[in-house]
């Protein structure tokens, strides 16, 4: 039996519309959240769930929280039900919303902390340990004093990470985490993040728009949109169907050679640089290297693939979401 | 005995929280001195016109509104998650956080929130049942003491349960419904004063509805040695239970509510 299994899943959220003129009551409106998700994920794996706004997949993540308790389907987490052994579950989960904190905002962290002990009834000795491990991954030690309204963003973050991983649990939901974060913050969240997957088998399941963060951890992607599962496989397999413009830059010895390449999109010349546009589709790419070096000799060549943002939304486009 | 560790331990930490801003909490402690002062301001010039209602007299009145505004604010002081903190709960999503956690949804929400700005309405209480004690001549007995405990613990329950009617509409609809509020803040003020003066439907409406009377009242009675309606002495002991199983009715439907909990944004 997998980890966690999905079948069947279904939600449907009545939302009320405005009333309209000379009506009574207002009517009612069924927006389906969820159509009929069925997925299966293994102890250990890291997986990226995206989709566009509104596509489900935070549904989907408080479902399988126990939050939420969805229409039909079937949901078994480690042989538990969420919504209905939520208890037991919570004990064995942990849960980052990147746009709600879960810490007390006018007290030091650690008083977050010393109270979430008592929320998990954690060992004394354990959670020590733990802390300790935690803090030092996470560079939390100076900070533990502070009460998290003067944190910074990056800082919250880590804060929180750390509070939702103090009772060493088994499965990690992160929906968002990255969100608002500088460059730094997100480099050592992703840094974070594959150590604690690594150290101590943590399932992950990460719900994101930050195609880079996606990239950088989930060896599987699952693609939602309109309450409906569209893919489930490796993020390469996924980008090279919509893989369709590459560029590459060039910059030859003789600053006037102008090569000719059949099959290229476009070619331009901007100064001494040449840029040529092509489809890995329409022509492989040793071969525009092989006409590059027949035309001259190469002082600097650069590949560029099409910004990840732009392959996500070109899919998004295509599924017509 | 974990479930009252975690409440004690949140309110060592809410405390804390409310104390880094001294000059605000004192401020609104003093309004509160303020607004519940008015208040028992308004009864004593009530019973100045009548002198005495029905069989009570000034000492007895003061006893009802004492006992009233004690139960009311302590449980809005310690139920403050329900009584006040609940709305935001819902609306910001901040339920959701609750649910992740391996601790019963109503404790938890209990423990989000203290309101100890109260202590000065619940001194104006005391004091009212004090003076309450000596006007009306009181000789404290045992029994009597357990009545009035009872009264306490279970009057409590009751409002929280009230608040928790309220809570539970919220669930539904995200919005807060006033309507509900015609009992919890209604039944306090009506309550205020003895049952027995008012007309058959609000008499029946805060006994066999939102039973203040069996709660707060009956046992008052007993104490003031007036029994309300006659009743023999043991149903003042009886009676309070009313908000113990009124409370553990409306927790029913709470707990049925909070599997349509709908949570809310992303």
């Amino acid at each position: 039996m997998k980890y966690i299994q999905v079948n069947g899943l279904r939600k449907t959220f009545t939302v009320r519309k405005k009333r309209e003129k000379g009506r009574l009551l207002r009517e009612r409106e069924a927006v389906p959240a969820l159509q009929d998700i069925s997925f299966q994920i293994d102890r250990g794996e890291l997986v990226g769930y995206i989709g566009p706004n509104g596509a489900g997949k935070s549904t989907t993540v408080k479902i399988l929280s126990g939050i939420l308790t969805p229409d039909s389907g079937e949901v078994l987490v480690e042989g538990r039900i969420p919504w209905k052994d939520r208890r037991e579950h919570a004990r064995r989960i942990g849960v980052v919303f990147g746009q709600r904190m879960q810490l007390w905002w006018d007290v030091p962290i650690l008083d977050s902390y010393d109270l979430l002990k008592e929320i998990y009834l954690l060992p004394d000795a354990d959670y020590r340990s733990r802390l300790k491990e935690l803090t030092e991954a996470l560079q939390l030690g100076s900070l533990l004093r502070t009460p998290l309204r003067q944190l910074s963003l990056g800082q919250r973050m880590r804060a929180e990470l750390c509070g939702s991983l103090l009772h060493r649990p088994g499965l990690l939901f992160l929906d968002e985490p990255s969100i608002g974060l500088d460059a730094v913050s997100k480099l050592a969240l992703r840094d974070f993040l594959k150590w604690e997957n690594r150290e101590h088998g943590t399932t992950v399941l990460l719900t994101t728009h930050d195609m880079e963060d996606v990239a950088a951890l989930c060896s599987r992607v699952m693609v939602l949109g309109h309450g409906k599962k569209l893919y489930d496989g490796d993020l390469p397999t996924l980008l090279s169907r919509y893989d369709t413009v590459r560029t590459v830059t060039v910059r030859f010895e003789q600053p006037d050679i102008l090569p000719e390449l059949p099959g290229a999109a476009g070619i331009s010349r901007e100064g001494d640089l040449v840029r040529v546009e092509y489809s890995p589709q329409m022509i492989p790419t040793p071969d525009i290297l092989q006409g590059l070096q027949q035309a001259g000799t190469i002082r600097e060549l650069t590949i560029q693939p099409e910004n990840i943002d732009y392959l996500i939304a070109s899919m998004y486009r295509e599924m017509e979401l | 005995m974990n479930t009252i560790r975690l409440y004690l331990h949140s309110m060592r930490m809410l405390l804390k929280c409310q104390l880094e801003y001294p000059v605000s909490f004192f401020l609104q402690a003093l309004a509160q001195l303020v607004m519940e002062g008015g208040e028992m301001m308004a009864v004593i010039l009530i019973i100045d016109r009548f002198d005495r209602l029905n069989q009570w007299e000034t000492g007895d009145l003061f006893f009802f509104f004492g006992i009233m505004s004690v139960t009311f604010y302590l449980t809005e002081c310690f139920g403050r998650g329900l009584t006040g903190n609940f709305p935001s709960l819902i609306r910001t999503g901040q339920l959701d956080t609750l649910l992740t956690r391996p601790r019963g949804v109503l404790t938890q929400i209990l423990c989000s929130a203290v309101d100890p700005r109260r202590i000065t309405c619940i001194a104006v209480g005391t004091a009212a049942l004090v003076i309450g004690c000596r006007l009306s001549h009181v000789q404290w007995t045992l029994p009597k003491a357990a009545a009035f405990a009872e009264a306490i613990l279970f009057g409590c329950m009751l409002i929280l349960a009230l608040f928790m009617i309220e809570a539970i509409f919220m669930i539904y609809s995200v919005k807060s419904v006033e309507l509900v509020n015609a009992l919890s803040y209604g039944g306090r003020s009506a309550c205020e004063y003895p049952i027995d003066i008012y007309p058959r439907p609000l008499r029946i409406l805060f006994t066999a509805v939102a039973p203040f009377a069996l709660v707060l009242h009956v046992p008052s009675a007993y104490i003031l040695e007036k029994p309300l309606y006659g009743w023999p002495s043991w149903t003042a002991f009886v009676c309070p239970l009313a908000g113990a199983v009124f409370f553990g009715l409306i927790y029913v439907v709470f707990r049925k509510a909070m599997t349509h909990y709908r949570s809310t944004g992303s």
